[in-house]
């Protein structure tokens, strides 16, 4: 019976690492495409294609992409560089700020819509009003208004994390069985009591749910904000650096494999930090695990 | 006060209820005073209780006796002719909706006694009590088909039970009563409070008071003046053509990514959350590429399109197909395995199951995720817009900012809040629509 | 009063006699092998109504999903009219339209009206035609007291119309076998008295073999030909009732003095499981 079981996990496993494998063959020849067109042994089809007037191109989308060979190339070429890794801290730090500011303010905002009803009635429908508005929209209006552009990208960050926190919050207090509030009052407990030892934990699984999508959200907005502000200057104090950053350097730069680096370095990283928050989540809800 | 006598004749009453087959199961307090409605009569032999034709007010109950019951051609019975005696019940045609006529001769074969409750007064007492009175009604339908052998009035009564449900107003009507009370309570003037809140504060803040960090910012006069402005110093406003432009060139982008993003990832998402083998053979690269941000790809996509066009299209399209395709798989793996377990005890085949069971049992969630790709895909057009396009709203609040022409960022904001909103809104109610079963379970609160 | 229960014929049944013979269940959800079945074996005459009742947890519901062709065994042999169902062997029934399970939280397709879930069987199975398993639905649904409900949805009707509607639902398909999962477990007592009646209706008319799970002494003895009393996990008959209390039945049994005997003579038994299954902390199933 054990054996059986092994034989089980062991075969998904291998599924999974052969696709990945296939996926990354499958870009090599297709990246190298505009390598392997210009050989000679296609001679006769290249010249078959001019004459029906159509130009021998790589093919279309992934000859443009550089391969996974060359971005390891590059990688290697990176990793030793410091400004690389200061990139890395730079971004991570921006999006736990931002998001640790969004939990910060956005949980209590959103209890709050979800214990007073007035506070519902008054809060919410401008919430809604404002939430579609996308946070990368803010962005002009955020660097007016802020001193600096590290603040002003936090302030978008924060944003995006924001709402998708106050939705869960509330969804989550809502959704919390009536019958447990009546237990509390038939036990005698206070308002205040009941919100700590009911609403509080009861919110916090929707909570940790919420911040996943979250937190890619925050990934999103902060790599689109380092691109956008352009790096901005590398003077001291200022903002500059971070992941984004370096994706757009590279592209301007003309160093396509970087870019890709750039690309999965933040795919990483954005795996990372849900990991740490589920890791988080789980310390706080041991209760969840058992369902 | 009722007297001694009254109140033996309603303990009476209320024996002989208990053990009539429609009303053995109806709970004491209602009993009672369905009991209350009932008369004694008594009827001789040979007497003709009624006829063909006349007025269908009661219903009997035969308390003893017996009574010959003959259903009149019209009516279609396989048996016409029964001889009825002590618990039988007849006389229902006072329960039908189209029937206020007698469709049966009733005729006293042996002096009987017989208890007579008014059809119309009794509707009434089971339209308070809905759950019991539908299944006393069902049991009536029983009774109407096995043992009167009248199947066609089955659909007379179903207009009883179609009443039976309070909150079952159809359409329209439905609609203009929510309004209503909608508006009849706080919720509305609270709203206005909050918004007036939050337009004051931003008033107050730049124009009156000129805090430090909003004096910068265009205020809402300067805002609303320029939106609706027919001649608007920085070009933009309802009046302008360009203004709609530029929504046009957005919400087409959108519609053409999301479109795309739901033709493939609908059908994708399904076949992730259905076949395992599937799931295991692709789901580890799509895991790998979607916490990618989408703006990491611009510069890719510029290089791999170089078309902007094509480019902007395709990030948005990228973002909304993860979303709707991992949101799918949620969906059809969430659903009960019950329902698939019951399908094939039913003889249903894979693919059969697929398309009554997945697919529909899906439905909800993928809803949830189109919704959800439609934010996204905004948040994507946006990002993709400001960093590299030619009209749409993200341009114009870039190009507003770096021109300085901050009235127009802010008219930019609303317009694609509003925009946004409308399609999701949209996305909502086509859900609505195609999941009528669950609108309809939601509304009756679920019993 | 008796009009409505009284059998249509008298016909007995000839099909749809199970056979479990010494059939083990052991799953491995942790690592820790756990033993769910111990060697159960137990006759179900064709046309029988067989009651298994026990305590939370103990491995009911692992035996009738054995039989529905859901879960494995892991030795022993299940048979239907001495064909093999499973064995160690060929260890998954394969699930079918003779052996039809109605589910304790029900499972009628809340997309499709109450019409389109009866017709359904007969449709995919392509028995008969579209509009014929139609009529047939109508017919059956108007038979069993559930006309005016075809063109609602379940969500719409009251959980003890949906029972009902399942029921039909899978008799549209002629089965052997019905098998029920503790199907009136979340319906107060009063609709829970309505149920039993109309399931004895139909059985009356279509002398189904029904193996009825419940944790339910009363309903058990009240509804049964059999009464098999399970111990607690692992799964095994512990007690096997003949309840002679003579078909057709009504509520009037409920008060008669057999039951009553019936009932002393298994209530112990019971009890016993139950206290066995409370200490060892079983979750209920």
């Amino acid at each position: 019976m054990a054996i059986r079981k092994k034989a089980l996990v062991s075969s998904s496993l291998w599924r999974g690492v052969v696709s990945i494998a296939v996926f990354l063959v499958l870009w090599e020849i297709g990246s190298l495409s505009k390598f392997w067109i210009k050989w000679e042994s296609f001679e006769w089809l290249r010249n078959a294609l001019t004459g029906i007037d159509l130009k021998p191109v790589y093919l279309p989308w992934i000859g443009a992409v550089p391969a996974p060979t060359e971005v390891l190339h590059a990688w290697a070429g990176v990793i030793g560089d410091a400004g690389y890794w200061q990139s890395w801290y730079m971004s991570f730090f921006r999006v736990m700020s931002g998001f640790v500011t969004a939990m910060l303010v956005g949980i209590p905002f959103g209890l709050l819509l979800a214990v007073s009803r007035t506070a519902y009635g008054v809060g919410f429908p401008v919430f809604e009003v404002l939430r579609p508005i996308p946070p990368l929209a803010w962005v002009p209006a955020s660097i007016i208004f802020w001193p600096t552009q590290e603040l002003s990208i936090a302030f978008v960050t924060f944003l995006g994390a924001f709402y998708t926190i106050v939705i869960n919050v509330v969804g989550g207090a809502r959704s919390i069985d009536v019958r447990y509030f009546q237990a509390a009052q038939s036990m005698g407990s206070s308002q205040w009591d009941i919100f700590r030892r009911i609403i509080l934990p009861g919110t916090l699984p929707s909570i940790m749910v919420g911040s996943s999508v979250g937190m890619g959200i925050t990934w999103n907005v902060v790599v689109a904000a380092e691109m956008i502000s352009g790096g901005g200057s590398q003077d001291a104090g200022s903002s500059g650096g971070g992941l984004g950053f370096f994706i757009w350097n590279s592209y301007v730069g003309g160093s396509y494999e970087q870019v890709v680096v750039g690309m999965i370095s933040i795919g990483i990283a954005g795996y990372v930090s849900s990991e740490l928050l589920r890791a988080v989540g789980a310390r706080v809800t041991p209760w969840m695990r058992l369902r | 006060m009722e007297s001694q006598t009254e109140r033996a004749a309603l303990e009476r009453l209320l024996a002989i209820l208990k053990q009539t087959m429609p009303f053995q199961v109806v709970e004491d307090g209602l009993l009672r005073k369905i009991a209350a409605l009932g008369r004694f009569a008594v009827y001789e032999r040979d007497a003709m209780i009624y006829d063909v034709g006349g007025n269908a007010d009661d219903i009997y109950i035969i308390v003893s006796g017996r009574v010959e019951h003959e259903l009149a051609p019209g009516a279609q019975a396989r048996r016409p002719l029964k001889l009825l005696g002590a618990g039988d019940v007849f006389g229902w045609a006072a329960l039908l909706e189209k029937f206020p006529h007698r469709l049966a001769k009733a005729v006293c074969k042996e002096a009987a006694e017989i208890v007579r409750i008014n059809g119309n007064e009794l509707l009434r007492k089971f339209e308070a009590e809905p759950d019991t009175g539908d299944v006393v009604m069902s049991r009536f339908a029983t009774m109407i088909t096995r043992d009167f052998t009248v199947p066609d009035l089955i659909a007379q009564l179903r207009r009883i039970h179609r009443r039976m449900h309070a909150g079952d107003i159809q359409g329209m009507n439905l609609t203009l009563y929510r309004f209503l009370q909608w508006i009849k309570s706080p919720r509305p003037y609270l709203m206005l409070a909050g918004f007036s809140l939050f337009i004051g504060f931003w008033y107050l803040s730049v124009e009156v008071w000129k805090l430090p960090r909003f004096r910068e910012m265009p205020g809402i006069t300067t805002v609303v003046a320029e939106w609706l402005s027919p001649n608007p110093t920085y070009g933009l406003s309802i009046y302008t053509a360009e203004y709609y432009t530029h929504i046009w060139v957005s919400i087409w982008r959108v519609a053409r990514a999301f479109f795309l993003a739901t033709v493939l990832g609908v059908p994708f998402g399904l076949f992730l959350g259905w076949s395992r083998k599937f799931k295991e053979y692709v789901f580890p690269v799509f895991e790998t590429l979607r916490p990618i941000p989408i703006l990491a790809w611009v510069p890719l996509a510029i290089v791999m399109f170089i078309a902007t066009e094509s480019a902007v299209i395709f990030l948005t399209f990228l973002a909304s197909f993860f979303a709707t395709a991992l949101n799918t798989m949620l969906g059809v793996e969430s659903i009960d395995e019950s329902y698939v377990r019951a399908a094939y005890c039913l003889g249903a085949k894979r693919a059969q199951i697929f398309r009554h069971v997945i697919a529909p049992g899906a439905l909800p969630f993928i809803f949830t995720g189109l919704q959800i790709s439609v934010g996204v895909s905004w948040f994507s057009l946006v990002a993709a817009e400001m960093v590299s396009g030619q009209y749409g709203l993200g341009y114009v609040i870039n190009t507003s900012y770096t021109m300085v022409r901050y009235p127009t960022i802010v008219i930019g904001m609303i317009t694609l809040g509003f925009v946004g909103y409308t399609t999701s809104a949209l996305v909502r109610v086509l859900g609505d629509y195609l999941m009528q079963w669950r609108t309809r379970e939601l509304a009756l609160g679920n019993r | 009063m008796a009009a409505v229960l009284q059998p249509k014929s008298n016909r007995r049944a000839t099909q749809g006699a199970i056979s479990i013979d010494n059939v083990v269940k052991i799953y491995d959800p942790d690592g820790a092998a756990v033993m769910a079945v111990d060697h159960c074996s137990l006759e179900i005459s064709a046309g029988e109504i067989c009651m298994i009742v026990g305590p939370s947890g103990c491995g009911k519901t692992t035996l009738l999903n054995a039989i529905a062709g859901f879960h494995e065994i892991t030795s022993g042999r299940i048979l239907l009219d001495g064909e093999v169902l499973c064995s160690t062997e060929k260890p998954k029934a394969e699930p079918g339209s003779d052996r039809i399970v109605v589910f304790q939280n029900g499972a009628l397709f809340p997309w499709k009206t109450n019409l389109e879930n009866v017709a359904f069987g007969p449709i995919m199975q392509g028995a008969m035609s579209k509009a014929e398993a139609i009529e047939k639905a109508l017919d059956m649904m108007a038979d069993a007291g559930l006309g005016g409900v075809e063109h609602n949805f379940p969500g719409e009707v009251s959980s003890g119309m949906r029972r009902r509607v399942e029921i039909v639902r899978a008799l549209m398909n002629d089965p052997k076998v019905l098998l029920l999962d503790e199907p009136y477990r979340a319906l107060d007592s009063l609709t829970k008295s309505v149920m039993h009646e109309a399931l004895l209706e139909i059985y009356y008319k279509n002398k189904v073999t029904i193996f009825f799970i419940t944790h339910d002494l009363e309903e058990a003895i009240f509804l049964g030909h059999k009464v098999a009393i399970m111990t607690t996990r692992p799964c095994k008959p512990k007690k096997i009732l003949e309840v002679d209390i003579p078909h057709p039945r009504d509520y009037s049994v409920l008060t008669s003095r057999r039951f009553r005997e019936l009932m002393e003579e298994t209530n112990d038994a019971v009890h016993e499981e139950a206290l066995k299954a409370f200490a060892a902390g079983e979750k209920e199933g």
